[in-house]
């Protein structure tokens, strides 16, 4: 098997103070799947995601990028974030320009694109986000699911390879959920590996081809969705809870791998049956 | 401050290249300064209002409202400068043609000149001042600070009110001591947050590339001559007719 477009291997990592936020921490990123950090809140899903960038150094251990250690210069950096696009949790911490279309042209800009480029760039984005219409609107008078398309857009526009998103759908309404998983559905398609941090089981579990289970600084396993999930008793240590249809299917015995995994999948299986 | 830059966002002249509003505006504002004002003053206050009633579409009670607090120091400071003060022999208070002139004056001329700049903070969003920022000599590090406040003056603001509400839903604000105290609480408060803030935006303008310039692509508006020929001969017909005025009246 080929390396992984990005492994995290035996990451251990203090902040300043001293304290251990992450530990004997493993993690593979494998070109073109979807992966699902999954794990409770405050768990430290965030710090393991600011490592995948670069924005912090592990204490110990090492992030490798197509198997070559990761190094922290400035160059590398530069090319290390060109590959690999994060989206963070709150998108008021992204977006800094006054109107929309202003905000998306950073990225590019700053990968050094002509204007022209960047203006194709921008507008490949916004179509991508499904927000064309917002392009002039100012920033500030976005709504909160609006925002968090834009900030995404402005991470889209720069191509990334891997796309990190911090709890992408914390915050938004089950519409905006929907919108959302069929922008990031069609992005995937589009061939870029997606990585979600989330605290949802039902979302990786209707999402993911993989998921890590994160637990108190750790990934305590990760493995392919279904196999991981089914797992209860490991799920429960972890403080989550399998999926609603993944224990149905249980309870039901049927064969997990052949039911469907999502609500609309859910509906549209009985539909048909009738 | 919502409200003017709602419809600074909004009116029908914001897609307008701002060289179209920055000129005339500014030429106007120049007139103001220099014709006599009591002629060049009411002309300009009519043509200001009128292009940002009726041409930009700004409801005039936001025009009113932009124009109140500077009125309302005029109108304070103006009998000031109608009245002079002596000393000899007691304090004495004296009304002076003269001096009733210079107050009535100023007043007209900071109230016109005030209303060239109500016109373009009403149709101009400060984004659209930044090109002309930076070719007026601006270093670019200053026009991006000044970008980077006007977004995150918003945000404060947005967690300063509902901060407020908050304290105010425990009763943070029903007596005067205890609102000292909540007021105080909430500045530490969002200074705190503004230094966390900044962190975050830190990480957040890294991973897509910061390396110190937060260039954005300037939007693509094409400069319509004939409409900005049109306002600089408006403003020139205002200069011509205050001048004949004056000559006529003064």
């Amino acid at each position: 098997m080929t390396a992984p477009l990005l492994a995290v291997d035996g990451l251990k990592y203090c902040y300043p103070g001293g304290v251990v936020a992450l530990r004997d921490l493993n993690l593979k990123i494998r070109k073109g799947r979807k992966l699902a950090i999954l794990g409770a809140n405050g768990s430290g899903k965030t710090t393991l995601l600011l490592h995948l960038n670069g924005t912090f150094r592990p204490t110990h251990g090492e992030i490798r990028i197509d198997g070559q250690p990761a190094a922290y210069d400035r160059r590398s950096l530069i090319n290390w974030r060109r590959r690999v696009g994060l989206v963070l949790q709150e998108p008021d911490d992204q977006l800094f320009a006054a109107t929309v279309e202003q905000d998306v042209s950073f990225g590019p800009l700053n990968l050094g694109l002509s204007e022209a480029e960047t203006r194709e760039r921008v507008s490949e984005a916004l179509e991508a986000l499904r927000i064309a219409p917002l392009a002039q609107r100012a920033t500030h008078t976005l709504s909160f699911g609006q925002k968090k398309r834009a900030a995404i857009a402005g991470i889209v526009a720069m191509r990334p390879e891997i796309l990190v998103l911090d709890e992408p759908t914390a915050g938004l309404d089950s519409h905006g959920v929907t919108h959302l998983l069929g922008v990031l559905r069609q992005l995937h398609e589009a061939g870029a590996t997606l990585v979600f941090s989330t605290h949802d089981v039902e979302l990786a579990y209707g999402w993911a081809d993989e998921v890590a289970v994160f637990h108190e600084g750790t990934v305590r396993i990760q493995g392919e969705t279904t196999a991981v999930l089914g797992n209860g008793e490991l799920l429960h240590r972890a403080r989550l809870r399998p999926p609603l249809l993944l224990e149905v299917a249980q309870a039901l015995g049927a064969d997990v791998e052949s039911l469907p995994r999502t609500r609309e999948a859910l509906l549209a299986q009985l539909r048909e049956r009738r | 401050m919502r409200a003017i830059d709602h419809y600074a966002w909004t009116n029908r002249w914001r897609d307008r290249h701002p060289a179209e509003k920055l000129l005339p505006a500014f030429s106007l504002l120049l007139l103001t300064l220099l014709l006599p004002p009591l002629t060049t003053g009411p002309l300009v206050l009519l043509l200001t209002t009128l292009a940002t009633v009726r041409g930009a579409g700004v409801p005039i009670h936001a025009f009113w409202n932009v124009m109140a607090v500077p009125a309302a120091f005029l109108l304070v400071g103006a009998p000031f400068l109608a009245v002079s003060i002596s000393f000899t022999g007691g304090l004495n208070l004296h009304l002076s043609p003269d001096g009733v002139w210079l107050a009535l004056e100023t007043t007209v001329r900071a109230l016109a000149a005030v209303s060239c700049l109500a016109f373009l903070t009403l149709t101009t969003p400060l984004v659209d001042w930044a090109p002309l920022l930076r070719r007026l000599g601006t270093p670019a590090s200053v026009v991006e600070l000044i970008l980077l406040m006007y977004r995150l003056i918003f945000v404060f603001a947005e967690r300063a009110l509902t901060g407020r509400q908050a304290q105010a839903a425990r009763l943070g604000y029903a007596r005067f001591d205890r609102s000292l105290h909540s007021t105080g609480l909430l500045a530490g408060n969002l200074f705190q947050r503004g230094l966390d803030r900044a962190r975050r935006l830190d990480i957040g303008l890294a991973a897509r590339g910061y390396t110190g310039d937060l260039r954005v692509l300037t939007p693509d508006r094409p400069l319509s001559w004939l409409r900005l020929a049109t306002a600089m001969m408006l403003v020139g017909g205002i200069g011509l007719m205050s001048g004949l005025l004056a000559r006529e009246w003064l």
